[in-house]
């Protein structure tokens, strides 16, 4: 029988339903801390055997990149089909299908199904709530003095890294979470959400906290950091945010959520190693500001 | 030349910014910033085959500006967009 669980991540709910027996709900342990108990929802995932499919068109081929996931988008009729796969050179694994605003979705998998039903749940968490100031955001965020620190940067430039250095350095700072926070500008205020997806660092924590600063990483031979103008943080932020943009839709809610953030909080450009001290000339210069 | 497809004209508190937004811009990561003139000439040449003699033109209608430095400018500008990858020839 479908056992079906719903969530509430930054505010928004959403519900998953799968065969109340699979072995693959011991591994979705990430969304319990999300668990509510609302009937109300913005978007639904059903995981089934098979579904039918007509008018398949190509949208958008992924490049492939070394060491990452890949998915491609197809248009169908009343919706979009989207293929996973975990590595650029494996096969597809994973076809989520789902309704043109994004409200219903269906995932049938071949394999790695915990890895399809996170991936599921995070493209249409982000394609659902771009329209509703809400980013869904590549970084690593920490607390730090009740505000939340994102640092953004290309896969492998030390994101999670920089968010350790924190840690280990700065008295009060600790991890939000370490892959996928969610933005949302509540009350005119941005604020950093914990979600249920966090890479490979097992952080799932369902808090919040406003926005101290936006932070781009960027691999130096020196440890530096300068304030960005509004036009370079808003490039910062908007590219490190999850969305098909070739919506008009999403692009025009990416837009305005990412200008609307970069106006209320500083973002910044540091240049760094990997060492102690990218943290402390980091944090001396955003916590005096946030 | 005309536009690129996939790249829009927005406006980040009163400053332009030209961004790749298409399918077909799926990897283009640069913004390109205009001026208020380079955005009144994109905007009037948007989803059109256009010339550097059309974008002279469209300058010296809208500003009081002498033939030469309008057509120096047109050209600079055409110049410009084509090696951002923003427009094709």
């Amino acid at each position: 029988m479908l056992l079906k669980r719903t969530y509430k991540v930054a505010g928004h709910v959403f519900s998953l339903s799968l065969e109340g027996e699979d072995r693959a709900w011991e591994a979705l342990g990430n969304y319990d801390p999300f668990v509510i108990d609302e009937t109300e929802e913005l978007f639904s995932l059903e995981v089934v055997p098979e579904f039918d499919i007509q008018g398949k068109k190509e949208l958008y081929v992924s490049e492939p990149e070394p060491g990452e996931q890949r998915i491609d988008i197809h248009t169908i009729e009343g919706g979009y089909l989207f293929e996973m796969a975990p590595l650029p050179d494996l096969p597809v694994c994973g076809w989520l299908k789902v309704s043109s605003d994004f409200s219903k979705g269906w995932l049938k998998t071949a394999s790695n199904k915990v890895f399809c039903v996170n991936n599921a749940l995070m493209l249409m968490y982000a394609f659902r709530t771009a329209g509703l100031d809400t980013l869904e955001i590549h970084a690593s965020c920490t607390v730090c003095q009740g505000k939340g620190f994102l640092f953004l940067g290309k896969s492998g430039t030390g994101k999670s890294t920089h968010s350790r250095l924190w840690l280990k350095n700065i008295d009060g700072a600790w991890l939000l979470n370490d892959d996928n926070p969610v933005i949302r500008v509540v009350d005119g205020i941005p604020r950093v959400y914990g979600t249920p997806w966090s890479g490979k660092t097992p952080c799932y924590i369902n808090d919040d906290y406003p926005v101290g600063a936006v932070v781009r990483i960027n691999r130096a031979p020196h440890d530096q950091i300068h304030r960005m103008s509004l036009v370079e943080g808003f490039a910062s932020l908007y590219s490190s945010s999850s969305g098909l943009r070739a919506l008009k839709p999403i692009a025009d809610g990416l837009f305005d959520t990412v200008s609307s953030v970069v106006q209320k909080v500083p973002c910044y450009l540091l240049d760094c190693l990997p060492d102690d001290e990218a943290a402390i000339v980091c944090s001396k210069e955003v916590l005096g500001n946030a | 030349m005309r536009i690129k497809e996939g790249f829009t004209l927005r406006s980040i508190v009163g400053q332009y910014v030209v961004i790749g937004e298409g399918i077909s811009q799926v990897n283009f990561n640069k913004m390109i910033t205009l001026n208020d003139s380079a955005a009144y000439l994109w905007q009037s040449v948007e989803g059109k085959e256009f010339s550097v003699e059309d974008l002279t033109r469209l300058l010296t209608d809208k500003y009081e500006v002498s033939d030469e430095k309008a057509a120096a400018d047109a050209a600079a500008l055409a110049g410009k967009w084509i090696e951002a990858g923003i427009v094709e020839e």
